[in-house]
């Protein structure tokens, strides 16, 4: 259905139910709006965007009337002129016009509308509104009430995007104000997005805020790299430094939304403790050597390394490129099976069995009537998921969450069933039971009978679900059989099981082949063994390859000559501590290929200074397998280098040739050997072979663990803003995560006599660690949860992974 | 003249009592309606030619008429008990004095269009007449008026009373469910949120105003044969330089000049000056317009903003200064604005500024150009009628009392006050 209307002496036919301010866009009639914005139903508030229509009345705001047949339509009449000049006027009466300094400057869309359609003069004669300002609202929003125009995006964002009411109005009439309750910290996790779309210099970042002009800066596409969600970015940047990162519109991605790690997570780009040489280990301490010195020094300890005796761990820090030139290098040159981008995963865990990612595109999130979210704490690690799920839930969706700690965007969440840690595989099999029409009797892990019950009908009335498992789902005591059951539900549901499992571009590491035993593209090794030794021009080692816990107790026991760690950081990224420190005892040398002198790399005898992300042209791969690129930003700090470089210096050093003039030769290698490769589109793994029995090493399902003698047990988990190599070095991360944090649930503090806000300190066999309480019901009682990354309080201190849980106790200081 | 029944029993000391109510013939017409088929309710009350009290004026069967017939939609009927309009002050007669009559006409409407919770949305600053609300309420649950079986009817209704927190916008039906949804009182976009498709929790819903609910009690308890014989009577509330402010209740289209008098005149040795013939938000006419009938006509007078609205009469005499009136009225628009669209939170708040400049001897002669044509920017560009609502007092006093105006920029002195003075001063 179609209507045709003519909008200032144009014709033009657009869809029944288009707005008049779209068709007038569509007819090439531009006409000025503020409060609109198209990801969001129209407002109808700031009245810039009236039109005439013959017949009507008056005049009527061209964002909210519907184009209907016959319309005629003017923007341009008298009258309209009138409106929209005593609209600009009414706005600039109190705004504060103070252009020259405001960051929004010569972006601003009053600042251009005023420009374009404005009075020219102002009637105004009388005092100003006066507002105290800036107002900080949080570590990186900034307040200025006289800028602002009201005309509510932010609030609505909030509310209609976000889900977050982060923002609010107060007050009424001219003395309204956008704010939060008493001023107190902006609580969200989207707050840039506000920025972006304030079409006024009112919210603006501190880490923006007086930097740069925008006219100043050149953009630079761009990907995040952070979560692995891929949003696409842009960097802006000025000389060699990047001033803030932007949203880049991405419609099957990130829409035109970020994250606030995405937005404020650039930091340790410019970050002085970037390493800017390599580091030879020399009479125990590291000190700066030449490229030359330290890459003969590798070349040479690995060619003395016995054979299967090196082992290259990490990869997620890397492009696609990077990591295939890495994965050829280390399967040709080095000759080794061993290799693996996936350092955080417990020994024996079920996730080293299955492909990390999502079966389903992001967008198709939006689409689902019912998703099943297994332990996942989506806000914290893949925000911008949450982002199309809940446009899902607008639509009526049904989310069933299950997780060891409820969840931030628990109003959004139908059924949510707090598990009890390690016990999550119970409920989830009393959930199938239950969506095959058998009910459980009894209360489940601390979940109620009658929720599971109430979860299986919505379920059982979906017609499109979806089922995601997530990390705390796989690496939790009873990860075998969470898989297994998750599994089965999934395959109940006809689905293939999504996992929401990795950071950075570890999806784009495991595409290029940084996985034990897989060619590039994730097809079994020896499959394509006669392909990659034909473009390789090498034969390649045969073996069984190890994954990376394996490659960490091999090292501990003495078994290899030579690690090399490549944009990982084992040392904190292995959920057991102790086993790092035993790897690094027992492996006779140790090189470390990073950005920062990280913990692995303090220990490490030679270190090689990397280039990040932002500095890097190629691509990179996201959750749902999408290969995007990304372009350079910035050049990197000193002499350190793009990881292929790297790579391909040191093949050359150990006598192979392996050299690239740049990465679209490598991509159009990739494409030789994985035909579907494609930029911009999803690529999807080649289905490997059914996942391997159970390992008979994996600790078995913990069943009902209860905690000796008042001890609680430890949950770890995942926090968004932590304070790990990257985020620790950008500032704004770094503030938006604090001081690292336990979670107690009241009861337990309270037997502790700890309270809100106050240091504790816990205690397991292994170790102790200082941590700030929060107290929370997220988690039931018996259970302290702490988030991993918070390099300098590691968590991972507590655990040892030879048990299925961890036993703490909890004191005050 | 017919005899007085809205305000009939009022002033009974009993009044929020249920025997005495039952005794006095009340939820008759709620017996009466239960009886009948719900369309026949309405068509009832569509034949009485009742319009709604609240100021809009909309028949109040063809606004019934337009929620759906389908029992399964969950329909809501809301009470706009909100009444805020300044000058307006029958509601609250009513709600103190009469309760059950409303209570009665609430399960009347509720019947009629299928709803099965009620809500009364009642001004915060309300606190006696939600005392007598809860009573009457209790009462009507325990005798079986409301509840899960009405009279052993089988029909079912919830009442629920909840408050406002003092906006005046809360008054305009749109703010008025946002709020009652819990949210910040700002109108909603119609359409598509018309209440009568897309109402309380989005579910279609009626609003009705208080007065019209007792009207609609008395329409089923007399028929609407009855009520057309009584003149369609309605509740004037006269404030202002009269001897007798209060609530009147005359028959429709009663002239200005009557309305007064029915107030006891105006006060001895005072003339009438100028009144705003339908609250705040309505034009200020002058002596001529004093033999105009009060009716929905009153809006094609030659005056622009000229209306009925919710019949509050603010009568003004001669020792009223025009511009300091319409300096107050304009400040209230300025602290009642919702802050939503801007011509109706800015151009408020920048007329008051230039008000009080006049006021304090620093108008300028390009004042009344800027008023006017501040007033004409919010004329028709507004969001919802309240800043619609500013104009008119601006047209009519600079149409009728451009002098008062001038002198005072002028002179920077207020000549009425002057006048007044002299009076007394003689």
């Amino acid at each position: 259905m179609t209507v045709t209307l003519t909008i200032d002496g144009r014709t033009v036919t657009v869809p029944k139910g288009t707005t008049l301010w779209h068709a007038a866009k569509a007819a090439g009639v531009d006409i000025p709006i503020f409060c609109y914005h198209d990801r969001m139903p129209p407002l109808g508030a700031c009245r810039m965007c009236l039109v005439q229509v013959e017949k009507a009345p008056k005049l009527v705001t061209s964002c909210t009337l519907e184009a209907a047949e016959s319309m005629v339509v003017h923007t341009t009449a008298p009258e309209v002129k009138a409106a929209q000049e005593g609209i600009l006027e009414y706005l600039l009466i109190n705004h504060p016009l103070d252009c020259p300094i405001c960051d929004k400057g010569g972006e601003c869309p009053l600042q251009d509308q005023t420009f374009r359609y404005g009075p020219g003069r102002s009637r105004y004669v009388e005092v100003k509104r006066d507002f105290a300002k800036p107002v900080s609202l949080g570590r990186v929003l900034v307040l200025d009430r006289e800028r602002c125009i009201l005309c509510w995006r932010c609030v609505r964002f909030g509310e209609i995007i976000a889900g977050d009411d982060a923002l609010k109005g107060f007050e009424r009439g001219f003395q309204t104000e956008v704010n939060t309750p008493f001023t107190m910290p902006v609580e969200s996790k989207f707050i840039g997005n506000t920025i972006a779309i304030c079409p006024v210099g009112a919210l603006t970042a501190r880490t923006y805020r007086f930097v740069a002009r925008p006219w100043d800066n050149h953009r630079v596409s761009s990907v995040c790299t952070h979560c692995g969600v891929g949003c696409a970015v842009y960097f802006d940047v000025r000389g060699n430094a990047i001033m803030r990162t932007q949203a880049r519109e991405s419609p099957d991605v990130n829409d035109v939304w970020l994250c606030d790690l995405g937005f404020f997570g650039h930091g340790y780009v410019a970050h002085p403790d970037r390493l800017t040489q390599p580091l030879i280990r020399r009479e125990g301490g590291l000190t700066p050597a030449s490229w030359d010195e330290a890459l003969d020094l590798v070349a040479r300890k690995i060619a003395a390394a016995r054979p299967g005796r090196t082992a290259l761990l990490g990869g997620a820090r890397m492009t696609n490129e990077d990591a295939y030139v890495a994965a050829r290098v280390f399967r040709t040159a080095v000759s080794t099976t061993h290799l693996d981008c996936r350092l955080d995963a417990r020994p024996g865990s079920p996730s080293l069995d299955v492909p990390w990612g999502m079966t389903t595109p992001i967008a198709d999130l939006a689409t689902r009537d019912a998703v099943v979210l297994v332990g996942c704490d989506l806000t914290e690690e893949y925000p911008v998921l949450w982002l199309r799920l809940k446009q899902a839930v607008d639509r009526g969706a049904s989310v069933i969450a299950l997780t060891p700690k409820a969840l931030e965007i628990g109003r959004a969440v139908a059924h949510h069933l707090v598990y009890r840690h390690g016990e999550g595989a119970a409920v989830v099999a009393a959930l199938a039971e239950a969506r095959a029409g058998r009910p459980p009797g009894a209360d489940v892990a601390g979940v109620a009978h009658g929720r599971i019950a109430l979860a299986a009908q919505a379920l059982g009335k979906a017609s499109r679900p979806l089922v995601m498992i997530g990390k705390a789902a796989l690496e939790g005591p009873d990860g075998a059989a969470m898989l297994e059951q998750v599994g089965a539900l999934s395959e109940a549901l006809g689905l293939p099981l999504s996992v929401l499992r990795g950071r950075g571009n570890v999806f784009g590491a495991a595409f290029a082949g940084l996985l034990p035993d897989t060619a590039p593209g994730g097809r079994p090794l020896e499959e394509m063994r006669a392909d990659l030794e034909r473009v390789w021009g090498e034969a390649l080692p045969s073996g069984r390859g190890m994954s990376a816990p394996e490659i960490v107790e091999a090292a501990a026991a003495g078994d290899l000559d030579v690690l090399y760690v490549a944009g990982a950081d084992p040392a904190t990224d292995l959920p057991d501590r102790s086993r790092w420190t035993a790897a690094r005892r027992g492996a006779p040398f140790v090189v470390v290929q990073d950005a920062f002198l990280t913990e692995t790399a303090q220990g490490a005898d030679v270190v090689l200074p990397a280039l990040v992300i932002p500095e890097k042209d190629g691509t990179v791969s996201n959750i749902e397998g999408r290969v995007q690129a990304i372009e350079a930003a910035v050049a990197g700090p000193g002499e350190a280098r793009a990881d292929w470089q790297i790579m391909s210096a040191l093949a050359r050093r150990m006598g192979k040739m392996v050299a690239y003039s740049g990465w679209a030769e490598i991509a159009d290698e990739m494409r030789s050997l994985i035909p579907e490769l494609r930029t911009e589109a999803i690529v999807p793994l080649a289905p490997r072979a059914a996942a391997p029995a159970a390992d008979a090493r994996r600790p078995a399902g913990a069943g009902t663990v209860r905690p000796p003698d008042g001890s609680l047990t430890l949950i770890v988990g995942e926090a968004l803003f932590d304070r790990g190599a990257m985020s620790a070095r950008s500032g704004a991360i770094a503030d938006l995560a604090g001081e690292p944090w336990a979670l107690l649930h009241p009861e337990d503090a309270a037997r502790v006599a700890v309270a809100d806000g106050e240091p504790v300190v816990l205690t397991s066999r292994r170790g102790s660690v200082a941590l700030r309480a929060r107290l929370s019901t997220a988690i039931l009682p018996g259970q302290v949860f702490v988030p991993r990354g918070y390099d300098a309080a590691p968590v991972s201190a507590l655990v040892d992974a030879a048990e299925a849980v961890t036993h703490v106790r909890v004191a005050g200081l | 003249m017919a005899e007085s029944f809205l305000l009939k029993y009022v002033r009974e000391a009993d009044q929020g009592d249920l025997d005495a109510y039952v005794a006095r013939g009340g939820y008759e017409g709620l017996r009466r309606a239960l009886g009948m088929a719900p369309e026949q309710v309405i068509d009832e009350v569509e034949q009485s030619g009742l319009r709604g009290r609240g100021g809009a004026g909309f028949g109040t069967g063809r606004k019934w008429k337009f929620l759906p017939k389908d029992p399964a939609v969950t329909k809501y009927l809301v009470v706009n008990a909100d009444e805020g309009e300044p000058g307006t002050f029958k509601d609250r007669t009513l709600l103190e004095g009469d309760p059950h009559r409303l209570l009665e006409g609430i399960a009347i409407a509720s019947y009629a269009i299928g709803a099965h919770q009620a809500f009364i949305y009642l001004r915060r600053e309300f606190h006696r007449a939600r005392a007598v609300l809860e009573r009457a309420l209790a009462q009507a649950y325990a005798k079986r008026y409301l509840g899960q079986d009405v009279q052993g009817s089988g029909y079912g209704l919830e009442v629920v009373v909840a408050t406002g927190a003092g906006a005046y916008i809360a008054g305009e039906e749109t703010a008025l469910l946002e709020s009652l949804e819990g949210r910040r009182a700002m109108p909603r976009l119609k359409p598509p949120f018309y209440p009568a498709v897309k109402g309380l929790y989005m579910q279609p819903t009626a609003l009705n105003n208080v007065e019209t609910l007792c009207h609609v009690a008395w329409i089923l308890a007399r028929g609407a044969a009855w009520y057309r014989e009584q003149g369609m009577p309605i509740l004037f509330s006269v404030s202002g330089h009269v001897q007798r402010p209060g609530v009147y209740e005359l028959p429709l289209g009663t002239p200005i000049r009557q309305v007064i008098e029915a107030a006891g005149g105006m006060r001895p040795g005072r003339a009438f000056k100028a009144c705003f013939p339908g609250g705040s938000s309505s034009a200020i006419l002058p002596p001529p317009y004093l033999d105009t009938p009060m009716d929905y006509d009153l809006t094609k007078v030659d005056v622009y903003g000229s209306m009925l609205g919710s019949a509050a009469v603010i009568v003004m005499d001669d020792t009223t200064c025009m511009v300091e009136v319409v300096a107050r009225t304009v400040e209230f628009y300025r602290e009642e604005s919702c802050g939503k669209c801007t011509p109706c939170r800015e151009g408020t708040v920048w007329m008051t500024q230039v008000l009080e400049r006049i006021l304090h001897g620093q108008g300028r002669a390009e004042d009344l150009e800027l008023l006017n044509g501040i007033a004409k920017g919010m004329t028709g560009t507004c969001f919802c009628p309240l800043g619609e609502s500013v104009p008119p007092a601006i047209y009519s006093t600079m149409r009728f009392f451009r002098q008062e105006y001038e002198h005072h920029i002028r002179t920077g002195s207020c000549d009425v006050k002057a006048a007044v003075h002299a009076g007394a001063a003689r």
